[in-house]
């Protein structure tokens, strides 16, 4: 019989993972001289795991903006180049996505909308606030399905989900679901064709 | 900021920047006046070009160094007299031109090729293979003079009139006439006929 593969898992080129991170084989995170270290900087979450990509990604500069109780997935084959991942809840991509420069997916609204929650939310932020909870904010998850693109400058909103194979123009604000094989730009993004 | 000429030596049989920041060197096809500015090397990084000049940057002019000029093999970007880039992602599968006196902002993208097949089925079998063949691709035109505010992307095929501005993070997907100003996404005319009184 003969012996059992060793199955290479995916590396940082920044240094070692957090613990609760899973890459597929031949994956590769990478950073320049600017974005290197920012890769995991702000990535606090405690689930397990927080952050799993699949086999033959690359992601080139991409922050996990990832919160304590937030995760994001990621399938195999998948290219993206300085994303801004912000998960407070989840963010799941498919296979063969492809997501170009300075794009930001967020799957949260960061404060509360009310001015009055919001205030009390600013002074739970404050470092006078001696450990005040913060109030709650609202989330919804963020789903991209398999082979969609995603072009540079582009905003993924709150609660969105982008069909498979769609096509999202370069700079569009996404903030409603996109079709499957649709091509939306604009912001708000719409519609303009199909693919 | 004034810069001053960026004075380009050979090191090793290779083109570098003195002091440059970023350790690459500058390809031999980018020619490069003796009086522009150019901010580092970095900007060369992703520069392919096989075309006997691929980067042209002319008198007077600054690439400042956050710049990248992603260039394939057949690509060639041209930067006019005066022309003052300062950071803005290129990327060029054909021709971009970007005319004499004419600024382009931070966290611009400008790209006269989307790089991928628009049938998902065939973009998803180009990203297994690693394999990403050739793709349609359409030159975009800046005139003289104009200003593209930062953020904004100007789409393949676009072309920007002389004078005009392009406000910032607007997206332009078609022709700009001359001396206009648009915004918004996509991006509209909002103010016409701005040529000096």
């Amino acid at each position: 019989m003969s012996a059992p593969s060793i199955r290479e898992t995916g590396r940082w080129t920044g240094g070692a993972l957090p613990t609760n991170v899973r890459l597929g084989p031949g994956t590769v995170i990478t950073g320049d001289r600017w974005t290197e270290s920012q890769v995991f900087r702000k990535f606090a979450s405690r689930l397990d795991p927080g952050l799993v990509i699949g086999a033959e990604c690359r992601m080139d500069g991409v922050l996990f903006n990832v919160g304590e109780r937030g995760r994001v997935t990621i399938g195999d084959h998948c290219r993206f180049e300085e994303v801004f991942l912000i998960a407070e809840q989840e963010i799941r991509i498919g296979s063969r996505v492809i997501i170009g420069w300075r794009s930001t997916i967020v799957d949260a609204d960061f404060h509360p909308l009310s001015p009055a929650e919001r205030l009390r939310d600013v002074v739970a932020c404050s470092p006078l606030s001696a450990g005040i909870p913060r109030p709650s904010i609202s989330c919804r998850p963020v789903v991209i399905e398999d082979d969609v693109w995603i072009g540079p400058n582009a905003t993924i909103l709150k609660g969105t989900r982008i069909g498979a194979g769609a096509f999202v123009e370069p700079g569009a604000v996404v903030v409603q679901d996109v079709l499957p094989r649709t091509r939306v730009l604009g912001n708000p993004a719409k519609q303009i064709g199909e693919v | 900021m004034t810069a001053t000429p960026t004075r380009i030596v050979r090191v090793d049989g290779n083109r570098a920047i003195p002091e440059d920041w970023y350790p690459g060197t500058v390809p031999d096809n980018a020619q490069i006046d003796a009086t522009a500015y150019v901010g580092s090397s970095y900007s060369f990084q992703r520069c392919r070009s096989e075309l006997p000049i691929g980067v042209e940057i002319g008198r007077g002019a600054s690439l400042c160094d956050a710049t990248s000029l992603d260039i394939g093999a057949r690509g060639v970007v041209r930067l006019g007299e005066y022309a003052l880039v300062n950071g803005a992602r290129i990327i060029c599968d054909t021709e971009i031109e970007i005319g004499d006196y004419s600024l382009v902002s931070w966290d611009v993208v400008l790209m006269d090729t989307y790089r991928v097949p628009f049938d998902p089925d065939e973009r998803g079998r180009a990203l297994v293979d690693g394999t990403f063949g050739a793709n349609p691709a359409r030159p975009i035109r800046i005139g003289r003079n104009a200003w593209i505010g930062f953020g904004a992307c100007v789409l393949p095929g676009a072309t920007i009139g002389d004078g005009s501005i392009v406000a910032a993070r607007s997206v332009v997907a078609a022709g700009v006439p001359p001396y206009v100003v648009v915004a918004g996404n996509p991006a509209r005319i909002i103010r016409e006929q701005i040529r000096a009184r």
